[in-house]
């Protein structure tokens, strides 16, 4: 027992300057969903922070239930980073804290599964399509209605990501009065690709009507976020490896992503695969990953017709907290006539989604779910938007269990909307993927 | 399998009984998930619970440290855990009462300028809630993001704009404490003019020794409207200490001066706070000046001046919201920016003299590079409250020693300069030895004493505060003997010391000349010798504007019943060495000794100053525009209101400030009373004032009448008065106090205390006198 988990406590010491670099000061607990519901520093950045470095000194063993638990419940929304002072890497740490967690507890079966089922692409697939019939049946939501509690949450965040206009026919291309773009690869993804068919198709279509070029990345697959945050480092970058060589490949200027949570998980690339033999390629991948969003802004965007609407914008944490991108969404939202966007009362806090929270921490993620949700309906908006295929799912869900019936979408939706909307928007009857 | 190992300390059927009392949720025990609770924002200081207990009211609280106390478990209060002296580190086997689910707002009233909360409500979210209103809780340590108010009062925290608006203490109003066995009670600070104690003022600071406050009343302010910031650099830090004298001294009061310098700078700029302050400066000045608007321009483009006169290579001047956050992130953000450059941070805390800071700084800077340390400090200039913060490295053993003898070494060096070993981190753990330094064995007995009538079987965070009896006293002579009456201070110090005796008209007569003044006003105090002033603690006039008798004390000497001469307090702006004694004898009207020697914190006097007068028979339209008057976004000096129902009313405003603020203030008076009030300059407006208050100041037979703060409280009484026709009333509605005289029936005085209140005052007196005589 002694040698593994004196390899454990290492992997942690490794890191132990970073670890060091948290002054005890406090300045995140505010920042913390789970500390501000719980009240339990252990439940807290400072608190997770400081059970690491315990492991690290050999102070508590790695096995510990204490340090399973309170690393297992973090949401890794990252909201403490930017409030942190002294720069605590807090995202990466959990990482490593949870690949260490991993070694002594097994996950559960749901995680367990979705991690395998997202590492194979034909499995992946397989998941897509099995999904997509329930969805379109009305099985699932039939379901999400009819199971009691926790049976019926990931049918209720199936159902919702059923997109409540049908774009598959929509064409346009401003392209020819645009400025010539770089070029630029768009990661499909995983849940994104299988569920969210809708919001990658929009989003090549707004990136072309700004000038962008697309260049496809076929042997790209799942980011690795979702195994990454469960402290499947391996798994993790295994998929990694794959996507650094399928997207240098594409030779496209840039990786586009329309997932905050891939976003933030690509952009880590560099930390993720260091020491490994693609650290460089990884590395300079990461620094060209860009969020659908900011390479809009880069553009302009060109304005699109009017949408009469009040919207409450919702960031998600990957992309506030994790990647710092916090004006560019709204100046996206900007390029969209009539539409007013609001922010809810404490809008960056995570959602309580935070990839599988909700399905391992049914009750907290949806107590947390359930205040965002109050929070949106307060701001009497028409609609939500956000970035995040997670995110979208959790506020729908928890919106749904309140009763309000809003919807939930993703920014490029609105644009491409929006777009459709223009005079010139049949003008040129390309079909684009 | 190990965490769920019962703690070894906590016996078995407590921990039911804790269960079933608050819910398992809320009592958490097993050693590993314990671990977080070992360290409070100073690391250095190690030591874990027994269990944690997270209460979410009043009640589950005083039921849960009845049982431990029964139990004979010491119980230890944490809020946030950001204190940085250790004070939330229990003791071995005391169980951490956690206020994190105590975190409600209970109520914010703006009639009467209150706020209650529960202790867990951090900082900045009262801040938030009380600007939708238009109001502002003005303290706010640098931690304000994230610390609580119940540590802030556990603390008497200060923070950079204490310069300018007093420290914690000032703004608590009353508290609702879980004392020893889990008693309730309540303390009020408005009982103090009907005789009590200021027990608020000596809770306030006690860090967590006399009981868990549970509920907290704090008054609050009108939001200022505007603000301005200018951040200065000078290649010296002594440079930016000469630019803060002279601000002062030119009669400017700024909200903050704030001091960081090369090493910090260095530390901010490399991390995300970076403000832009220039890498290569030896030291940066923040001035910030805030108010209604008119004239802060001025006030700014003023102090710029005097910067560039003192050195200042760069200046910059902020007005928006922005920009001003900017040339702040970097200074609030300070503490956590050191992780940067050093895995460890001693941050230190101590107050000087504000003449001796940049003495006392070169001497800080030779200590530290004598132990071979590297510093960064951060100060609260105007306040002379200095934080060196020394860097090191906890797995270096020699290093932490050096840290040690170093900080042992500025303590000294700040007590001989006649300062004290703490501004507003408190006592806690790390600083129980040095408390030797600036107290004597008569005063630390008292200290003990004190905490005995609170608590006395000592199960609130025992082993904090006082060093263990017998510990050998270290303190110098005392130096500042009662050689002169009035003893002044250098002016950039504004602190004067004076002689019991000495008439507070002479006093302030010899601040004047100096360009100062005593801010202490009210209707007795003109015939009243300083001790006696302070003694009965009750010219209230300007305790909403620039802080009650209380609050203006910084030290006193007090010869007790039992025959001790007890030096209370100091000379320094900040002081939060031990328990706030100081606060005990104001007001308390020689019941625990005779005062023989005072040191006063002095103000610049206003540059300008204007009063406003109203004069009406109709009780009405007095109500009225004293309501007018409350809810105005300006703060006078003072609004005072004297007459009968029988006679006329008049209502007194007095204004002061800058020429600027002055007549903004003039425009909004006349404003919001919406009728034609008659000005008058300042002469001719202390006449008026001694005229109006005559009639209670000469009265033998008076009686003190207190309400809520508030107009309509005010209302109310004028209707009673109106049954008396021989009544006379002189009132500050401000702070819900009024002198009454004539007979008849009319309005009763209201000392709400209850049994056991007055019962902890007698021992409380005790403390001070073999036994308490009529």
């Amino acid at each position: 027992m002694t040698a593994p988990r004196e390899g454990f406590r290492r992997a942690l010491a490794e890191h132990e300057d970073e670890l060091l670099t948290c002054v005890h000061c406090g300045f995140c607990l505010p920042a913390c969903p789970t500390y501000l519901r719980l009240g339990d520093e252990a439940d807290s950045p400072r608190g997770r922070l400081h059970l690491m470095r315990a492991v690290a000194e050999g102070r508590l063993e790695p096995d510990s239930s204490a340090f399973d638990v309170h690393i297992d419940r973090c949401l890794g929304c990252r909201a403490c980073e930017p409030v942190c002072p002294s720069g605590v890497p807090y995202g990466r740490l959990l990482e490593h804290a949870r690949a260490v967690t991993r070694a002594h507890h097994r996950p559960s079966f749901v995680v367990a599964a979705v991690l395998a089922v997202m590492r194979r692409r034909t499995l992946t697939r397989l998941f897509g399509w099995a999904a997509r019939a329930l969805r379109g049946s009305g099985v699932a939501a039939l379901l999400a209605d009819l199971l009691p509690g926790r049976l019926a949450t990931p049918f209720a965040m199936l159902a919702v990501t059923r997109p409540a206009v049908d774009t598959t026919s929509r064409t346009y291309d401003f392209a020819a009065a645009a400025d010539r773009r770089p070029t630029v690869a768009i990661l499909r993804g995983c849940v994104q690709a299988e569920l969210f068919g809708h919001v990658g198709r929009a989003t090549a279509r707004v990136l072309r009507a700004n000038g962008y070029g697309l260049s496809a990345a076929p042997g790209q697959g799942c980011c690795g976020a979702l195994h990454a945050h469960a402290g499947d480092l391996d798994g993790a970058r295994a998929l990694a490896r794959r996507n650094v060589d399928a997207f240098v490949e594409s030779g496209a200027e840039y990786v586009v992503i329309d997932s905050a949570g891939c976003g933030a998980a690509m952009r880590d690339y560099g930390h993720l695969l260091e020491g490994d033999s693609r650290a460089e390629a990884a590395r300079v991948l990461a620094a060209r990953v860009r969020d659908v969003s900011e390479l809009l802004a880069e553009a302009g965007p060109r304005p699109g017709a009017a949408i009469t609407m009040r919207a409450a914008w919702d960031p998600p944490c990957h992309l506030v907290h994790a990647q710092g991108v916090d004006r560019a969404p709204r100046s996206v939202l900007d390029a969209v006539p009539g539409l007013e966007v609001v922010e809810a009362e404490r809008a960056t806090e995570c959602c309580g989604g935070a990839g599988l929270y909700g399905l391992t921490h049914a009750r907290l993620g949806n107590a947390i779910g359930d205040d965002k949700a109050r929070a949106i309906l307060a701001t009497g908006a028409d609609a939500v938007i956000t970035a995040n295929p997670g995110c979208q799912m959790q506020i729908a869900v928890r919106l749904r269990a309140l009763g309000s019936r809003m919807p939930v979408r993703h920014l490029v939706e609105v644009l491409d909307e929006s777009y459709a909307g223009r005079g010139d928007a049949s003008a040129n009857p390309e079909e684009h993927l | 399998m190990n965490a769920t190992r019962p703690s070894p300390l906590l016996a078995r059927g407590l921990e039911a009984d804790l269960v079933r009392l608050l819910g398992r949720d809320a009592v958490l025990t097993g050693a590993d998930r314990l671990l977080v609770y070992e360290s409070d924002g100073l690391t250095r200081y190690r030591g874990a619970p027994a269990a944690v207990l997270l209460p979410g009211d009043t009640d589950g609280c005083a039921a849960a440290v009845a049982l431990l106390h029964d139990a004979g478990v010491a119980v230890v209060a944490r809020g946030a855990g950001t204190g940085l002296s250790g004070g939330a580190v229990p003791a071995e086997g005391a169980v951490i009462v956690g206020t994190a689910r105590m975190n409600r707002i209970l109520s914010i009233d703006a009639t009467e300028r209150r706020a209650r909360v529960q202790p867990g409500v951090v900082n900045a979210d009262l801040g938030r809630a009380a600007r939708v209103q238009g109001m502002w809780y003005a303290p706010d340590p640098s931690s304000q993001s994230t610390c609580t108010l119940g540590g802030n009062v556990a603390e008497n925290a200060g923070g950079p704009h204490c310069l300018k608006y007093g420290v914690t203490t000032r703004y608590v109003t009353a508290l609702t404490v879980v004392g020893s066995g889990g008693r309730v009670c309540v303390f009020d600070r408005a009982t103090t003019l009907h005789g009590a104690l200021d027990v608020v003022g000596v809770f306030v600071g006690s860090e967590g020794c006399f009981g868990i406050a549970t509920e907290i009343e704090l008054a609050l302010a009108p939001a200022p409207l505007e603000a301005r910031t200018l951040l200065a650099a000078f290649d010296h830090t002594h440079e930016a200490g000469d630019a803060v004298t002279a601000i002062l001294t030119t009669g400017l009061l700024p909200a903050a001066l704030e001091i960081v310098d090369g090493a910090t700078i260095r530390a901010v700029e490399a991390s995300i706070y970076a403000a832009g302050y220039p890498l290569d400066a030896g030291a940066a000045l923040v001035v910030e000046f805030d108010g209604a608007g008119p004239g802060l321009d001025d006030e700014l483009n003023e102090a710029a001046e005097l910067c560039r006169a003192a050195g200042a290579r760069d200046v910059r001047l902020a007005s928006t919201a922005d920009g001003r956050a900017q040339l702040w992130a970097g200074r609030k953000k300070a503490f956590g920016a050191m992780g940067r450059i050093a895995p460890d941070l001693m941050v230190q805390d101590a107050t000087v003299p504000r003449s001796r800071l940049a003495a006392v700084l070169r001497q800080v800077d030779e200590i530290a590079e004598r132990h071979g340390l590297d510093v960064a400090n951060v100060f609260h200039a105007g306040d002379g409250n200095l934080h060196p913060n020394l860097l090191f490295d906890r797995r270096d053993a020699d290093q932490v020693e050096r840290v040690e003898r170093a900080s042992a070494e500025i303590m000294r060096v700040c007590v001989d300069a006649g300062g004290t070993i703490t501004g507003e981190h408190g006592v806690g753990l790390d600083k129980r030895g040095y408390m030797r330094l600036v107290c004597g064995a008569d005063e630390l007995a008292a200290m003990e004493d004190v905490r005995a009538a609170f608590d006395p079987a000592g199960r609130f965070n025992p082993g904090k505060v006082l060093p263990d009896r017998g510990e050998p006293i270290d303190r110098r002579e005392r130096r500042e003997s009662v050689g002169r009456a009035v003893e002044l201070h250098d002016p950039a110090d504004f602190t004067v010391t004076a002689a019991a005796e000495v008439p507070m008209h002479e006093l302030q007569r010899t601040l004047a000349a100096s360009g100062q003044w005593l801010a202490i006003d009210g209707p007795f105090v003109d015939d009243r010798s300083v001790g006696a002033v302070v003694a009965a603690g009750d010219d209230l006039a300007l305790a909403r504007s620039l802080g009650a008798v209380r609050d203006q004390v910084l030290g006193l000497t007090l010869l007790d019943g039992r025959g001790r001469v007890l030096e209370l307090g100091g000379r320094v702006m900040k002081n939060v060495a031990g328990f706030d004694l100081t606060r005990l004898v104001c007001g308390s009207r020689g019941r625990l000794g005779r005062i023989t020697r005072v040191v006063f914190r002095s103000w610049p006097l206003p540059r300008e100053e204007r009063f406003a007068s109203l004069t009406t028979h109709d009780r009405p339209t007095l109500a009225a525009a004293i309501a007018a008057l409350l809810a105005a976004p300006i703060v006078p000096l003072s609004v005072e209101v004297g007459g009968a129902a029988s006679d006329t009313f008049e209502v007194l405003v007095r204004l002061g400030g800058s020429p600027a603020e002055v007549a903004h203030g003039a425009e909004v008076v006349e404003r919001v009373l919406d009728r034609t009030v008659s000005w008058l300059d300042p002469t001719a407006g202390r006449e008026r004032q001694r005229k109006l208050r005559r009639s209670v100041a000469t009265a033998g037979a008076r009686r003190v009448v207190t309400m809520r703060p508030s107009a309509g409280a005010f209302a109310s009484t004028l209707d009673l008065l109106a049954a008396e026709p021989s009544a006379r009333i002189w009132a500050i509605p401000d702070q819900g106090a009024a002198w009454v005289t004539g007979t008849g029936g009319g309005p009763s005085s209201d000392d709400t205390r209850a049994p056991e209140v007055v019962a902890l005052e007698t021992s409380v007196v005790g403390a001070f006198t073999p036994s308490e005589s009529p």
